[in-house]
């Protein structure tokens, strides 16, 4: 059923043009490799559900091997695979999910729904001017992970 | 221009010559048709026709006599198929051909004539016959088996109606008014079913003569529908111009036979069609289709016979490019319907919510709504302290509620708007009944017991059964125990 792939980005160019050209949508951008296990597990659910929320939601896949990505690696402090961040209208959303990280989710979902769920939240909050959204999923369901700082 | 000329007057000579020979026929059937028109007058006054020849003239007419000739001699030859004049009309067998189709019409009709005359006669015998046994043939052919016989299960029969038919005439012979017939009656009327069905089988000769020819005198046509159809379609109307002139409507139901019912829904199967019904193209498509594929073929078999009329296309090519567009636009209606993708999710918050109003709405919100207790309880009188629950103002206030200045004596009894389960209902009733001063006068609390007799309490009422002799057929909250239809 799902024809479309999802673009996958390799250079800053790309990812540039996809953040600026993506208007009053919702811009979901993976990053991660496709030989990690989580990574093919989140793709999946991000394949079945981006014509979904195709109306207000555009999502990309952002392969962290390449060397020009690695700028924006760096910029978002990306270390575990796989993330995502979220965009709207060129601006980074934040979104509080329990964890101690906001500005990005790190791991997979549970099931489509709940990633259908999230875009929602995100989408409602930036519509009404928000910076930061609350997570409407319950914590068993959000990954949990330690932030390592330093290797402390 | 000579030639144009020439040809102009050729035609005059034509039509002279037509016109000889049409005035020597038609001064006979002028004759005979004012005589026809003076017995049917005398006759529609007495309504005592007695002789069939004064009723149907046609087939001593000369008329029948030598069109009938030509087509058995027509039949017999093979003829040639090659030398065809440019103009339609020239082509001595057209106007054979046209006046086999006008004779068919008149033979139809003098069958109708015949039909009538037999039913008459008949009527006096087994007047339910003329309504159960529609088609004039038919009905010969069973007046004819029958005869004067007044025990149908002597009579048989077999293959000349439909069985259910038969169940049906065979019951309804039982139960006739009818009387047997007197014997020159009865041989007149069986002389009357013997010419009907020589006209039948006479018509029956005519078109298929026709029908043979039909490849040549309208190849359009049968390329569609078929040379029998073809045939058919001419013959009703009354030749390949009448056929022509038809809207397509009117084509599409030429030969509609209407069918005897017989207690059969008539709900079912009441498609608009006639002898088209009999064409390959209608019978191989599915029934859901049936009606539009009648109309599309009423609609190009019109367009073909047009173009047979003026010979536009002696080859038959653009009858066989129609058949063609009706096969595929069949075709295109039995594709099924392109699948269905799924739908994105809408936009969030972009469709305001619908909110609904009106009766239903209202009625839903009252069984939710403050009830006037309540709204009493909300409101205090000034200067007096309520009553609560606990007493000393803890607990919840009782407001307004029973208070001695209030106007309003305790709850004024307004039958609530809230729903309660009937089966409540009913025992609330029964309780208020049997504790109020009102009560039915058959009620009683005495209860006649078989261990002690009269007994002021009832026992049985303790096992929550009540007095056997309590009966609930008197009881006011009862219901209604047996409803019958009336």
């Amino acid at each position: 059923m799902e024809s479309v792939l999802l673009p996958t980005l390799t250079k800053k160019e790309e990812i540039d043009r996809i953040i600026n050209n993506t208007i009053d949508k919702v811009l979901v951008l993976r990053f991660g490799r496709t030989s990690d296990e989580n990574c093919l597990l989140l793709d999946d659910i991000l394949e079945k559900s981006a014509r979904d929320v195709s109306k207000f939601a555009t999502v990309a896949l952002v392969d962290v091997d390449s060397d020009q990505v690695q700028v924006y690696v760096n910029y978002f402090d990306i270390t575990l695979f796989p993330s995502t961040v979220f965009f709207f209208n060129a601006h980074h959303m934040k979104l509080d999910s329990g964890t101690a990280d906001h500005t990005k989710w790190v791991g997979k979902f549970h099931e489509k729904q709940d990633f259908i769920d999230v875009v929602e939240v995100i989408f409602r909050g930036a519509m009404k001017g928000k910076m930061i959204v609350h997570c409407p999923l319950p914590p068993e369901r959000i990954p949990k992970y330690q932030l390592l700082y330093k290797d402390v | 221009m000579a030639t144009l000329e020439d040809s102009f007057l050729a035609d005059l000579d034509d039509l002279s010559d037509n016109e000889a020979e049409l005035d020597e026929s038609d001064g006979d059937d002028a004759k005979k048709d004012e005589e026809d028109i003076d017995m049917d007058m005398a006759d529609l006054e007495t309504l005592n026709y007695d002789d069939l020849d004064s009723v149907s003239k046609l087939q001593k007419s000369q008329r029948y006599l030598d069109i009938m000739h030509k087509v058995e001699e027509a039949l017999g030859k093979e003829s040639d198929g090659t030398e065809k004049g440019t103009v339609l009309e020239d082509d001595p067998e057209y106007k054979l051909i046209v006046d086999c189709n006008q004779l068919s019409v008149d033979i139809e009709n003098e069958i109708a004539i015949v039909h009538n005359f037999i039913r008459d006669k008949y009527r006096l015998k087994f007047q339910e016959l003329e309504s159960l046994v529609n088609h004039p043939i038919d009905y010969a052919r069973v007046v004819k088996k029958i005869g004067n016989e007044t025990d149908l299960t002597l009579v048989d029969l077999e293959g000349l109606l439909p069985s259910a038919i038969i169940m049906v005439v065979s019951v309804t012979a039982l139960t006739t008014k009818g009387s047997p017939l007197p014997e020159d009656v009865l041989q007149k009327t069986l002389e009357a079913c013997d010419r009907a069905l020589d006209l039948d089988s006479a018509r029956k000769k005519v078109l298929d003569f026709v029908e043979s020819k039909m490849g040549s005198i309208a190849p359009n046509l049968s390329a569609i529908v078929g040379s029998a159809v073809a045939a058919k379609l001419m013959g009703t109307a009354g030749g390949l111009s009448a056929l022509a002139k038809m809207p397509a409507c009117n084509v599409q139901v030429l030969g509609h036979k209407r069918k005897n019912l017989a207690g059969f829904s008539s709900a079912t199967s009441q498609l608009r069609v006639g002898y088209l019904e009999q064409t390959e193209i209608f019978q191989s498509t599915p029934p859901a289709l049936k009606s539009r594929a009648g109309r599309i073929l009423a609609a190009k078999s019109t367009l073909a016979a047009r173009v047979d009329a003026t010979r536009g296309d002696p080859s038959g090519t653009n009858g066989k490019a129609l058949r063609e567009e009706i096969r595929k636009k069949i075709e295109k209606w039995q594709e099924p319907p392109p699948a269905r993708q799924p739908k994105p999710l809408p936009v969030p918050d972009s469709e305001p919510k619908k909110r609904r109003g009106g009766r239903r709405l209202r009625k839903m919100k009252e069984r939710y709504a403050v009830t006037d207790m309540r709204k009493l309880a909300n409101r205090m009188a000034f200067g007096t302290p309520e009553e609560s629950s606990l007493g000393d103002g803890l607990g919840e206030g009782y407001g307004m509620l029973g208070q001695a200045g209030s106007n309003r004596l305790r709850i004024s009894s307004v039958p609530s708007k809230l729903k309660i389960n009937p089966t409540i209902a009913k025992k609330l009733k029964e309780r208020n009944y049997a504790g109020g001063a009102t009560t039915s006068g058959l009620t009683s609390s005495l209860a006649f017991t078989p261990v002690q007799g009269i007994e002021l309490c009832n026992p049985q009422q303790a096992l929550g059964l009540g007095s056997g002799t309590q009966s609930t057929y008197f009881s006011e909250s009862g219901t209604f125990s047996k409803l019958k239809k009336i």
